[in-house]
């Protein structure tokens, strides 16, 4: 009698256990299960909020942490099992040299590299849509255009005005070298005036990105898809060629 | 009170640093998460930090869930 009851209050307890672990699920995501997938040859990357470097933002800012991300890259390159990589971008820009570091990363790594801007992808953000083999971008989407800025105290202004005109340099070079846009071109819209009120800039919507050579192609997520299979099936081809 | 100022909320009303000093990054089963710690010591899951689209279907894995 008394080992019925306890199997009896066991199989209660466990029930108990499943529903509540079904409620927690629940309040997490509305929903009791999330479909599984296969294993995937595909390796996703966001970059979203601001891209962080030096500076620690304060915590209620969403970031991207370059130091996050370059560990990362490093396992995508070494991965055997990984043959391509999708950048998801809907960046506001942020410090300069992680941006720059993070491009050139994605820009070095030998597997095919695929990015769709969604959203926005200014600024620096500019830089890390290029870097990639092939990238796209959704009709809707805008990057802003625009100089390099500094906020806060300044010590030392000549010495200071140079290292940004360098670095604004550095930004322009890896974008011209690494996209179809012409120097002059994306100085021009660089230094344009009225198009954002009263500072210098453009804000480059969807199509006129790709008009303008900034980027690839207008798309979305089957149209990455596509041509980052596309571009991981040459990979193949070239790398049995090499083998024979 | 109304203020007309070209400066940031956060300058001008310092969110308390301990509202989010309870969060960290760790790393469980070669995986790194954004936590933060509950009041009974264990982790809850802010964010996954994983390039591996299949993470994100992880069921152990959303955000909410208790890690530990």
């Amino acid at each position: 009698m008394n080992k019925d009851t306890e199997k009896k209050e066991e199989e209660n307890q466990g029930q108990q256990q499943n529903s509540s672990a079904l409620v927690q699920k629940i309040q997490q995501l509305g929903q009791s299960n999330v479909p599984q997938a296969p294993d995937s040859n595909i390796h996703v990357l966001t970059i979203i909020g601001q891209v962080e470097g030096h500076v620690q933002l304060p915590p209620q800012n969403k970031t991207t942490k370059y130091e996050h991300l370059l560990p990362q890259l490093i396992a995508i390159e070494q991965n055997p099992k990984i043959e391509g990589l999708i950048i998801l971008l809907n960046t506001v820009g942020g410090d300069v040299e992680a941006g720059l570091a993070l491009a050139e990363m994605i820009s070095s790594i030998s597997k095919p590299t695929v990015s769709v801007v969604l959203g926005g992808g200014h600024s620096i953000g500019v830089p890390i849509a290029v870097a990639t083999s092939h990238s796209f971008i959704v009709p809707t989407a805008t990057m802003t255009i625009h100089p390099v800025r500094l906020t806060g105290l300044v010590i030392g202004v000549p010495q200071t005005f140079e290292y940004l005109d360098k670095m604004q340099d550095r930004v322009i070079n890896f974008v011209v070298n690494h996209s179809n846009i012409k120097e002059e071109k994306f100085k021009d819209l660089m230094f344009a005036k009225g198009n954002l009120t009263r500072d210098i800039g453009t804000n480059v919507v969807g199509t006129d990105a790709v008009d303008y050579g900034l980027i690839d192609g207008v798309g979305g997520i089957k149209e990455a898809m596509q041509k980052l299979n596309e571009l991981i099936s040459q990979n193949q081809k070239s790398e049995n060629q090499v083998i024979q | 009170m109304i203020l007309y100022t070209p400066l940031a909320q956060s300058d001008i009303f310092p969110q308390a640093s301990d509202d989010f000093s309870n969060r960290q990054c760790i790393s469980v089963e070669g995986k790194s998460f954004y936590v933060e710690q509950q009041s009974d010591g264990s982790y809850m899951l802010l964010q996954l930090l994983s390039t591996d689209p299949a993470d994100y279907m992880n069921e152990k894995y959303t955000p909410g869930s208790i890690i530990q």
